[in-house]
C-alpha cells in the first residue's frame, strides 16, 4: 500500500508539471536570424580591441568603415563603405578619403573627424592587433602628422612607403577600422577609457545593425540600423544564442530551433547531409595549414631534402581522410579568393622522385627527424600522417604533441626540426602571406625556419611597393614558382569553414561568402 | 566541548584547507609549461607586442612576488582581472556562480529523493525486485557519463517527445526575472513571477535530473548498507518485539540513526557536483562558473582558474562545514 502511494505521488508531480509544459516553443521568428554558437570566444565588441574571427564578424555588422571587402566572382575585392572615393599622393604614400553623407545608427552624421578620432583612439589603446597598423608606418608616436583631419567630410592617412593600394586598403578593413561616434563614447568615457568599458558590450557604429543587449554566455542580440546609409538589412534582428554544444545544436537545428548551427564537427555535417529542411553550407576559409622546415638544422638545409619531402606527401589522404574533405587544394602561400592567388598546385605525393631526390642530397637512407605540433586532433593526425609518409623514403620523424602557446615559443625562437601548425590571415591580399611566409626580413614563419633567402626576400618586397595590379600579380607567380622550389614549407591546404543551416533561410551562401574576413549579415532572408 | 567550539575549530580548520589550496592551484598554474601571453596574442604576434603585454601582466616579476600578491588579494577576494573577459574575477563569478549553484541544488534534491527512496526501499526489501532495480539504477548512474546521458535525455524529452525544452535556463524569447540571487527559480518565486518561475523549473528538469543521477547512486548505496547494519540492532529487535508497526520502525527507530553515513556522503556530493557541473552546463547550455572556469584554463587566463577554484574550493569547505554541525546534532556523540 505504501509502496503504491509513492508511485501515485510521483505519477502526480510529473503530470503536473508536464501538463504545464506550454513551455515557449517557438520556432524562429520570421523577420529575426537565430545562430547557435558559442560565444566562450567574446571578449569585446568594441572595435578597437576586438580580434577574433567570429566576434569580429559582428563588430563589422554593426560598424561601417572607410573600406570593406566585397565578394566579386568569388574573390574580395576592396569596395567604398564610408568613403566614397580616394586620391593617392604623387609619392604613393598619402591617401586622401572622401566621405559620403552617412548617420550612425543614433542619428549623428558620420563626420571625417570621428574617423580621425577612431583611428587614433586604436593606437592609444594599444590592442592586441595595434601591430597591423604600425607595420605600415602609423604608430602612436607619429600619428598626429600621419592621421589629419582635412575638413567635416576629408581625412588622410601618410603612411612611411607607398605600399600597393590593396595592401594599405586591406589593412583598413580589419575590424579595429570601425568608425566610432566620438561624442557618444565620449559621453561613456570612465577614467579616461575613451569609452572603452562601455563599448565592450554597447554599440555606436553607423553599420547595418545596432548591439542591443550581451548576455555573456546567454545570447547577443542586434536589430536593424534605421539609420543605415546603404541597403536596408533584410532581417530586423539578429541573435546568437550560446551553445557551446556542438551535438546540442545539431538537435536544435533539427528541430527549427536556430537556423544557423555555427560550430558543427566535420563528422556531423556528413551525418546530416540529406537532412529535410537542413541545408550544408562550405566555404573557403582564411587559413592555410603546412609543414614548416627549420632551414638551418643538419639535413633539412639542403633544398633538395626539403623538395624530396615535399613529393613524399600524400596530401590528397591528408584533405579526404583526415579533414573529411572540408578543405581546400592550395599548395602555394596565398589562398584562393585573395589578391595574387596562384592556381597551381605542383606536388602529389612521387615517393619515386622523392628517394632520388634524398640520394641526390647525400641522404641514400634518410635520417631521423622530429615533427612537433599541438593537441588540435587534426593536427595530430597530419603529424601521424607525415610520419607514415616519410618513413616510405627512409625518413625516421618522431612526433612530439606539445600545447600550443610551448609549441609556438620553441617555434619563435628557431628551436624546431619540422613543425605542424596553421596561420591565420588579417587581410585579403598576397602582401600578408609573401612577407610572413618568404620573407625572412619580415622577422615572421619564414624566419622562424631560418630561410634566409635574399632572392625571396627580395620579391615580396617588390611585391608591396608596385602600384600595378597586373605586375604585382606577376610578382607573386615568380614568387610563388620560387617558393615552392625552395622554400621551408610544404603546404597542406586551405581550410574551410562549414555550416548547418535551415533551408527556410535564404541567400546563405552569399551572405556567408568572406574567406572568414566577413559575413553579410544584412544579406540573410526569410 | 560545546557547540561553539566545536564550530570555531572547524572553522579554523578551513582556512588551513583553503591555504592548502590556494597554494596549490597557484603553483600548478605557474608551473605548468605554458605561456598565457602567447595564448592570449595568438600565434601571428610580434615579440616586441609580447614583451610589452608580460610587462602589463606583471608576469615578469618573481614567483614569489606574485603568489604575495595573489594571497593578500585572495583574503579579501580580490583575484585580480581576468584576461579573458577584463573583468574583475571576483565580478565574474557573481554573474555566473548563481546559474551553477541553482543547478546543484536541484540536482542534490533529486539526488537526495531518489536515493534515499531507492536506498531504504532496497534495505527493507532486500534482496526483492526493488533492490536489484534499484543496484541496475544506481550503476547505470555512476558508469555513464553525463555527457552521455544529458544528449540521450535531450534527444528523448526534447527532440522526440517534444515535452521539455532543449538549452539554456529560459526560453529565448522570455525576460529573466529581476536579478535578486541570480538563482532564477528563486528570483521569480520572490518577485511573483510565474512565468518565469514555469519556464525556469522547466528548463532545469533536465540537466538537474542528468546531474542529481550520477549521486543518486551513492546516497542510495550508502543508505543501503547502512540501513541494513542499523536493522540488524539489538534496538531494533526490541522495537519489533515492543510490537511498533513496521513503518514506525523504519522511519522513527532505524532511518535517523542510519542517516549519519548519508549525510557525509550528501556533503561530499555536493562538491562533485559543484565541480562535475560543467559537462552538464556545457550540454545544456547553461552559462555557469564550471564553464568559465574551463574556458579560462583553456586560455590559460589564470587569474580567472585560480580565483574559480579557490571559490569553489570554499563553497565545497562551507557544505561540508554545514554537514558537520548536522552530524554533530544528529549524533551527540560527535560533540563529545
Amino acid at each position: 500500500m505504501r509502496k503504491l502511494n509513492v508511485a501515485v505521488v510521483l505519477i502526480l508531480v510529473f503530470t503536473m508539471l508536464f501538463g504545464m509544459s506550454s513551455f515557449a516553443r517557438l520556432n524562429t521568428p520570421d523577420d529575426a536570424l537565430v545562430i547557435g554558437a558559442s560565444t566562450e570566444i567574446f571578449i569585446s565588441l568594441d572595435p578597437a580591441i576586438c580580434y577574433e574571427v567570429l566576434p569580429a564578424r559582428v563588430v563589422n555588422a554593426l560598424y561601417a568603415m572607410l573600406v570593406q571587402w566585397e565578394n566579386v566572382d568569388e574573390a574580395l575585392e576592396i569596395k567604398p563603405d564610408l568613403a566614397k572615393s580616394w586620391d593617392i599622393s604623387e609619392d604613393g604614400k598619402t591617401f586622401t578619403f572622401h566621405l559620403r553623407d552617412a548617420k550612425f545608427a543614433n542619428g549623428d552624421p558620420v563626420t571625417a573627424e570621428d574617423v580621425v578620432w577612431s583611428y587614433k583612439r586604436y593606437l592609444q589603446l594599444g590592442s592586441p592587433s595595434v601591430w597591423l597598423l604600425e607595420s605600415v608606418g602609423i604608430n602612436q608616436d607619429n600619428m598626429d602628422e600621419a592621421i589629419k583631419l582635412i575638413d567635416g567630410k576629408t581625412m588622410s592617412l601618410t603612411f612611411d612607403k607607398p605600399y600597393a593600394e590593396n595592401i594599405v586598403l586591406g589593412i583598413l578593413t580589419n575590424s579595429w577600422g570601425g568608425v566610432v561616434n566620438k561624442d557618444v563614447a565620449l559621453e561613456h568615457e570612465v577614467d579616461g577609457d575613451m569609452g572603452q568599458g562601455w563599448l565592450t558590450d554597447h554599440s555606436a557604429g553607423a553599420g547595418r545593425y545596432v548591439l542591443d543587449k550581451w548576455e555573456r554566455n546567454t545570447l547577443i542580440t542586434m536589430s536593424r540600423n534605421e539609420n543605415y546609409y546603404g541597403e536596408t538589412p533584410n532581417l530586423k534582428r539578429i541573435m546568437f544564442r550560446d551553445v557551446p554544444e556542438s551535438s546540442t545544436q545539431r538537435l536544435l537545428l533539427e528541430k527549427g530551433d536556430i537556423d544557423v548551427a555555427w560550430d558543427l564537427a566535420p563528422q556531423q555535417v556528413d551525418e546530416m547531409r540529406g537532412t529535410e529542411n537542413i541545408d550544408i553550407i562550405e566555404i573557403p576559409a582564411h587559413s592555410n595549414e603546412y609543414l614548416a622546415m627549420n632551414a638551418s638544422w643538419g639535413p633539412l638545409q639542403d633544398p633538395k631534402v626539403r623538395l624530396a619531402i615535399k613529393y613524399a606527401i600524400d596530401y590528397d589522404e591528408i584533405i579526404e581522410d583526415i579533414n573529411a574533405g572540408f578543405a581546400l587544394k592550395v599548395q602555394g602561400f596565398v589562398p584562393k579568393g585573395y589578391f595574387g592567388y596562384v592556381d597551381q598546385n605542383p606536388f602529389e605525393q612521387d615517393l619515386a622522385k622523392a628517394k632520388e631526390l634524398l640520394a641526390e642530397a647525400g641522404y641514400p637512407d634518410g635520417f631521423e627527424v622530429e615533427v612537433m605540433t599541438n593537441q588540435r586532433e587534426t593536427r595530430k593526425a597530419e603529424a601521424a600522417k607525415v610520419q607514415a609518409d616519410l618513413a616510405k623514403i627512409g625518413i625516421d620523424a618522431e612526433v612530439v604533441i606539445m600545447q600550443a602557446s610551448q609549441m609556438y615559443g620553441k617555434y619563435r625562437e628557431q628551436g624546431h626540426q619540422m613543425v605542424v601548425a596553421g596561420w591565420g590571415n588579417d587581410y585579403a591580399d598576397a602582401d600578408n602571406l609573401a612577407m610572413a611566409m618568404a620573407s625572412y626580413e619580415a622577422g615572421q614563419l619564414a624566419w622562424r625556419c631560418a630561410w634566409y633567402d635574399d632572392y625571396a626576400a627580395m620579391l615580396a618586397e617588390k611585391g608591396r611597393f608596385e602600384p600595378n595590379p597586373a605586375k604585382r600579380e606577376q610578382i607573386y607567380e615568380d614568387l610563388t614558382e620560387y617558393w615552392f622550389l625552395n622554400g621551408p614549407f610544404a603546404m597542406f591546404y586551405q581550410s574551410v569553414e562549414f555550416w548547418g543551416v535551415r533551408s527556410e533561410l535564404k541567400n546563405a551562401y552569399d551572405s556567408f561568402f568572406g574567406y572568414s574576413m566577413r559575413t553579410n549579415f544584412g544579406g540573410f532572408a526569410k | 566541548m560545546n557547540i561553539w567550539s566545536y564550530i570555531i575549530k572547524r572553522l579554523f580548520l578551513m582556512v588551513i584547507v583553503l591555504f592548502g589550496v590556494a597554494c596549490i592551484v597557484f603553483f600548478i598554474a605557474h608551473v605548468i609549461p605554458a605561456d598565457p601571453v602567447t595564448a592570449l596574442l595568438g600565434g601571428n604576434a610580434p615579440d616586441e607586442v609580447i614583451e610589452r603585454m608580460e610587462e602589463k601582466l606583471g608576469y615578469n616579476r618573481p614567483l614569489i612576488v606574485q603568489f604575495g600578491d595573489f594571497m593578500s588579494g585572495a583574503v579579501v577576494g580580490d583575484f585580480g582581472e581576468s584576461l579573458r573577459t577584463n573583468n574583475p574575477v571576483i565580478e565574474d563569478i557573481n554573474t555566473y556562480f548563481p546559474a551553477t549553484l541553482e543547478l546543484t541544488i536541484f540536482a542534490m534534491l533529486i539526488a537526495i529523493t531518489l536515493g534515499l527512496i531507492l536506498g531504504i526501499l532496497s534495505a527493507v526489501h532486500r534482496n526483492k525486485w526493488i533492490d536489484h532495480f534499484s543496484r541496475i539504477f544506481s550503476i547505470i548512474g555512476v558508469s555513464m557519463p553525463v555527457f552521455w546521458t544529458g544528449l540521450l535525455l535531450l534527444l528523448l524529452f526534447y527532440y522526440k517527445l517534444d515535452w521539455l525544452p532543449g538549452a539554456g535556463r529560459l526560453g529565448f524569447f522570455t525576460t529573466p526575472p529581476e536579478q535578486i540571487t541570480g538563482m532564477y527559480l528563486v528570483d521569480s518565486l520572490i518577485t511573483g513571477n510565474w512565468s518565469a518561475f514555469k519556464e525556469a523549473l522547466l528548463h532545469l528538469l533536465l540537466p538537474a535530473f542528468c546531474l542529481g543521477y550520477l549521486a543518486t547512486a551513492s546516497i542510495a548505496r550508502t543508505t543501503r548498507s547502512s540501513m541494513l547494519d542499523v536493522m540488524k540492532q539489538e534496538f531494533i529487535t526490541t522495537a519489533k518485539a515492543k510490537g511498533l508497526s513496521k513503518r514506525v520502525v523504519i522511519n522513527r527507530h532505524a532511518l535517523k540513526n542510519s542517516l549519519i553515513p548519508t549525510v557525509t556522503i550528501i556533503g561530499l556530493t555536493f562538491g562533485s557536483l559543484l565541480e562535475g557541473a560543467v559537462l552538464t552546463e556545457t550540454v545544456f547550455s547553461i552559462p555557469g562558473l564550471g564553464r568559465y572556469i574551463t574556458a579560462g584554463l583553456l586560455a590559460l587566463d589564470y587569474n580567472s582558474v585560480m580565483g574559480g577554484t579557490l571559490y569553489i574550493a570554499f563553497v565545497y569547505s562551507l557544505a561540508n562545514l554545514i554537514v558537520d554541525i548536522l552530524y554533530a546534532f544528529l549524533d551527540p556523540r560527535m560533540r563529545t
